[in-house]
């Protein structure tokens, strides 16, 4: 529990820190970009919507920065990011739309890529010398592919050209949107190409790593022990993959950062209405508003997903409990 | 002991403790192990080095047989090879393993399988049932994630599919008994475990289906003195009580001659000396074993300066000729620099070494410390009571 | 380099190649372009031809001269940016781990939470804000990146640290009395090094990445040619959709492959860090040749029976063979 105690006043202190980053961003770069784009507003839009852009980026620059940062403060803790200056309407209730999205494509590949790649990745460990092995350039090169460009070339090569798979967006426009199985059904057959190009990005960083961490592990005498106690194979191979695991889930936190960094372009190459294309659309219209609310709910989701990595590890690693115990 | 385990003390009365100078035509059940002119390397071609060469030693049915040597000896790679245990790159180069087990049902009849042409499937079936093994540390040799329990469970469950879940549970806690165990232990993990605990373990997890001989790879090496004295005391234990045979790999002689039966001295791979083990505390013939007697100070009896051996373990990829323990020998003589001497019978009893010295053509007088006869009965009595 | 010995695997060697191939054209790969990357005076839309070897954009540029001038960019912000971030995580890292206590638990922290924040959304927000003339400097650029990008390696280099502090020889350098900054840097860096490189190497294959992506998006200037902004042209102008696989293909591809190399070499050295990642000492060529098993099995030591005769006993006497 202490471990847990520990890992969440991290995420909080990470938390407080980009939320602050955000705040200190625009008033440390040269030229004061939010100041030019509300002098570009002025006229543009109501007095109201001009009062709640400036509120989300801690009220006038006229006052103080400490008491700025606090009206910011204030604003974030009531859930109110501002207004978009593209869209017209709240950074929240925009975020309330496209998050689920996101949330959805990226979770989803991620726990199908994590997995195959792992239980591949034993395999390779478990094999090393023999035929498989031949699959780890292979897999070097796809890790080393960015992930919209890998997007790119699949939506080009399985959608437009060989119709296996629908073109772009998440779902058709011939359904509407509800909770029915049209609906669903039609949203995973539209999302069955970005899952499987996100997977493929992905899923060599996993399976190398867990190779790695399998070789080593098979060099440990409790493996060979289990080859003693004339254990079956798989047995033996689950004792060392059990063991090899590990690792992998502890740096689930580290990678998952970057692969939600990647797959926020695939979003974009799909066209699919999550957050990374909002952020597209966001960077190229300069709307800033979103484009730290986005950030923000980016950061926030990544540390709840560190978060849950860390509860999964401790859950299978007795060593971390005790020492919490003791 | 469950009863269907068959009763290993008839073949020890039968085959028993025969005179040990006198070499007898067996029968198959007398030895649980021979090995003959086995050879093991590291790697092959150029960069091969031969880790084990052309060692021949049999262990009788429930005696101990102990294996003495510096690290880098090839004790441990030649009882992990003998078990086909051995990782890459080491290669067996030639020999046999002959593992003769007594018929669960017969316990006169015997089923010998050379485990080195055996395969994998006959090799699993006879690991751990007829031979297991117990490592130098069993925190690495216990999955860290896995309870205690969950270790004899897999054991019991993949050899004895006869058991239900609660039999296996009370053989497990009656195992623990056996080395001293609260059942409780069976819900801890091993880093939950104290050392000498965690050996314990270790050593009721090697007795649980009863196997006919059990590898011991320096057990006691990690462990403080107390709690080593105590482990070699249960396992002489449970040695007279299950009649298990044993091979007990250390470095340390003195420890040796307290469980061993017959102890083998291995230098640079080779066996350079085998006798009998009180023979061998008493009256070493080797001046290598010499060596190591020297710098272990003895756990009974007088003290003596601890002098060791001069010079480093050989390097493998680059012997000497002649002799391979020549350079360091404090009685080298010219001959040790051109010949290596076999391994031969001394002076007509089943003892062997493999020194000039002791050649029946050599001129040279035979250093002092090297003819020492063994100590009188008297000594050997008192030597025996501070067995355990 | 003398002290990283990487083994000579055809991996390593391969990657080796790739990596400076590579290398190679971003030193001149600028004059090897037949035209100039931006010269808007070729027909639009050419498909790949003797004098247009990748065909031309829909505004009449010659797309391989975009590729090799655009190699210069990519890699040198890749490269500024691994080598300040390998900087910053050497001076970090190693400070924790040496120091220990209080300066390693600030430290430590620091790097905890930049390792927590995703990189690429926080480089998107700090870029957004960049004026346009800062965008098109590589070196800005770079250094940005390299601000995302270190925390991985301080975290590598620290644990290595710790350590390395506790083994004998530093203890030895500290009991002479060596200054404490001559130690961390005489006595310890050294030994850092195969971290060090495989940690500098993650970085640059992070930052052409980061900084491709940021290209991908709009976010550098339009007017410096790297693959990154290939892609940006390719995909503003619909090349994927309408089969211009010739456009956005052949940025990409060398983006893999630039990757691959630098991973590819880090396999050479992960194998240096970790002995065991090392094949064992039996060659393909000998397993080949005396009929061993290609892979062998944990607890099946092969059996190879050679003809060599054991030792001979020179000696009359009688072999025991008890």
């Amino acid at each position: 529990m202490r471990m847990i105690g520990r890992r969440l006043s991290l995420y909080a202190l990470t938390a407080w820190v980009a939320i602050t980053v955000n705040f200190l961003l625009p008033r440390l770069m040269p030229g004061n970009p939010v100041q030019t784009m509300i002098g570009k507003l002025t006229g543009q839009v109501t007095p109201a919507e001009m009062n709640a852009i400036q509120l989300s980026f801690g009220g006038s620059f006229k006052h103080g920065l400490f008491s700025q940062y606090i009206t910011y403060l204030t604003q974030l803790l009531h859930g109110n990011f501002g207004v978009s200056i593209t869209l017209g309407a709240p950074v929240g209730a925009i975020l309330r739309e496209s998050v689920p999205w996101t949330v959805g494509l990226i979770g989803f590949s991620t726990i199908i890529s994590f997995a195959v790649g792992t239980f591949a990745g034993a395999l390779l460990g478990w094999t090393r010398g023999s035929r498989l092995d031949s699959l780890i350039p292979a897999a070097t090169f796809f890790q080393a592919i960015p992930y919209f460009f890998l997007g790119t070339v699949m939506l080009l090569v399985f959608a437009s050209n060989l119709h296996w798979f629908p073109v772009l967006g998440a779902y058709s426009q011939n359904v509407t949107p509800g909770w029915n199985w049209a609906f669903v059904g039609n949203v995973i057959r539209y999302g069955e190409l970005p899952v499987i190009s996100i997977v493929l990005s992905s899923i060599a960083g996993w399976m190398l790593g867990m190779r790695n961490m399998m070789i080593t592990m098979v060099g440990e005498d409790f493996v060979l022990m289990a080859v003693a106690k004339g254990l079956p194979r798989r047995k033996v191979i689950m004792h060392a993959a059990r063991n090899a695991v590990l690792p992998s889930i502890a740096n689930l936190s580290l990678a998952i950062g970057l692969v939600v960094s990647g797959a926020l372009l695939v979003e974009l190459v799909f066209n699919y209405p999550g957050v990374g294309d909002l952020l597209l659309q966001a960077v190229l219209n300069e709307d800033y508003p979103l484009i730290q609310g986005i950030f923000l709910v980016i950061t926030l989701t990544v540390l709840c997903a560190n978060l849950i990595a860390d509860v999964v590890y401790l859950a299978l690693d007795p060593r971390t409990r005790t020492e919490a115990a003791v | 002991m469950s009863a269907d385990t068959f009763d290993i003390q008839a073949v020890t009365q039968m085959n028993g403790q025969k005179e040990r100078d006198v070499v007898p035509e067996v029968e198959r059940g007398e030895f649980v192990l021979e090995v003959k002119n086995f050879s093991v390397d590291y790697g092959v071609g150029e960069n091969m080095v031969r880790a084990v060469n052309d060692v021949t030693l049999h262990v009788r049915r429930s005696n101990v047989l102990g294996i003495a040597g510096e690290s880098g000896s090839g004790k441990s790679t030649l009882v992990y090879a003998m078990t086909r245990l051995l990782r890459a790159p080491g290669v067996i180069s030639g020999g046999d393993v002959i593992l003769n087990f007594a018929n669960p049902e017969d316990e006169k009849k015997f089923t010998a399988v050379n485990l080195v042409t055996a395969n994998e499937k006959e090799l699993r079936r006879i690991r751990w049932s007829h031979v297991s093994i117990v490592l130098q540390s069993a925190l690495s040799a216990l999955n860290p994630v896995l309870r205690v329990g969950r270790e004899f469970d897999e054991v019991l469950k993949t050899h004895r599919s006869d058991l239900s879940k609660e039999q296996r549970r009370a053989r497990a806690v009656e195992l623990l008994s056996m080395v001293g165990l609260n059942e409780d232990r069976l819900s801890r993990y091993p880093h939950e475990l104290s050392g000498g605990q965690r050996q314990r373990i270790m050593i009721a997890l090697a007795l649980a289906l009863d196997p006919d001989l059990v590898i011991m790879d320096e057990p006691t090496t990690a462990l403080d003195v107390v709690t080593q004295r105590e482990i070699i005391s249960g396992l002489h234990d449970l040695r007279s009580r299950f009649g298990f045979a044993m091979i007990f790999i250390t470095h340390d002689l003195s420890l040796l001659v307290e469980l061993a039966d017959e102890i083998v001295v291995m230098y640079a791979g080779e066996i350079v000396e085998r006798a009998g083990a009180r023979d061998l505390y008493e009256a070493p013939r080797h001046p290598y074993t010499l060596g190591l007697l020297n710098s272990f100070p003895p756990l009974h009896g007088q003290r003596h300066e601890l002098t060791g051996i001069p010079g480093s373990p050989p390097d493998l990829s680059d012997l000497p000729t002649g002799c391979n323990f020549y350079p360091r020998c404090p009685f080298a003589m010219t001959r040790c620099e051109h010949e290596a001497p076999g391994l031969r019978a001394f002076e007509n009893s089943d003892r062997t070494v493999a020194c000039w010295l002791h050649a029946p053509d050599s001129s040279v007088p035979v250093p002092v410390e090297l003819s020492r006869r063994a100590t009188g009965a008297r000594d050997a009595v008192a030597l025996l009571e501070g067995r355990p | 380099m003398k002290i990283l010995r990487l083994p000579k695997s055809p991996k390593v060697l391969l990657g080796l190649g790739i990596v400076g191939f590579f290398i190679l054209l971003t030193i001149i790969g600028p004059w090897l372009a037949p035209y100039s990357p931006s010269a808007t005076n070729f027909a639009a839309n050419l498909t790949p031809s003797a004098h247009h070897w990748l065909g031309t954009t829909s505004l009449g540029q010659d797309i391989y001269s975009q590729l090799l001038v655009g190699a210069r960019a990519t890699m040198v912000v890749a490269l500024v940016a691994g080598l300040v971030a390998t900087v910053l995580s050497v001076t970090i890292g190693v400070a924790a781990g040496y120091l220990g206590g209080l300066p390693d638990d600030g430290l430590s922290l620091l790097s905890n939470v930049f390792l927590a924040i995703p990189g690429l959304p926080l480089l998107i927000v700090i870029d957004s804000y960049l004026p346009v003339n800062s965008r098109s400097n590589s070196f800005v650029i770079g250094l940005i990146i390299s601000l995302t990008g270190w925390a991985w390696g301080a975290r590598v280099l620290r644990a290595q640290t710790m350590s390395l502090r506790n083994r004998d020889f530093v203890e030895a350098a500290r009991i002479i009395g060596e200054k404490r900054h001559r130690i961390m840097f005489t006595e310890i860096a050294p030994n850092l090094l195969p971290v060090l490189a495989s940690s500098f190497l993650f970085t640059v294959l992070y930052s052409i990445g980061a900084y491709v992506t940021l290209a991908y998006i709009g976010l550098t200037s339009t007017a410096v040619w790297n693959w990154g902004t290939m892609l940006y042209w390719a995909q503003a102008n619909n090349a994927p959709l309408s089969n211009e696989w010739y456009w956005f293909v052949p940025p990409g591809i060398c983006i893999a492959l630039v990757g691959t190399g630098l991973a590819l070499v880090n396999f050479g050295i992960d194998e240096f860090i970790n002995p065991r990642l090392r094949a064992a000492g039996i060659t393909s060529r000998q397993r080949r040749k005396l009929g061993l098993p290609r892979r062998v099995r944990l607890g099946l030591t092969p059996v190879l029976r050679t003809t060599r005769a054991p030792r001979v006993n020179p000696a009359p006497a009688k072999l025991v063979s008890q």
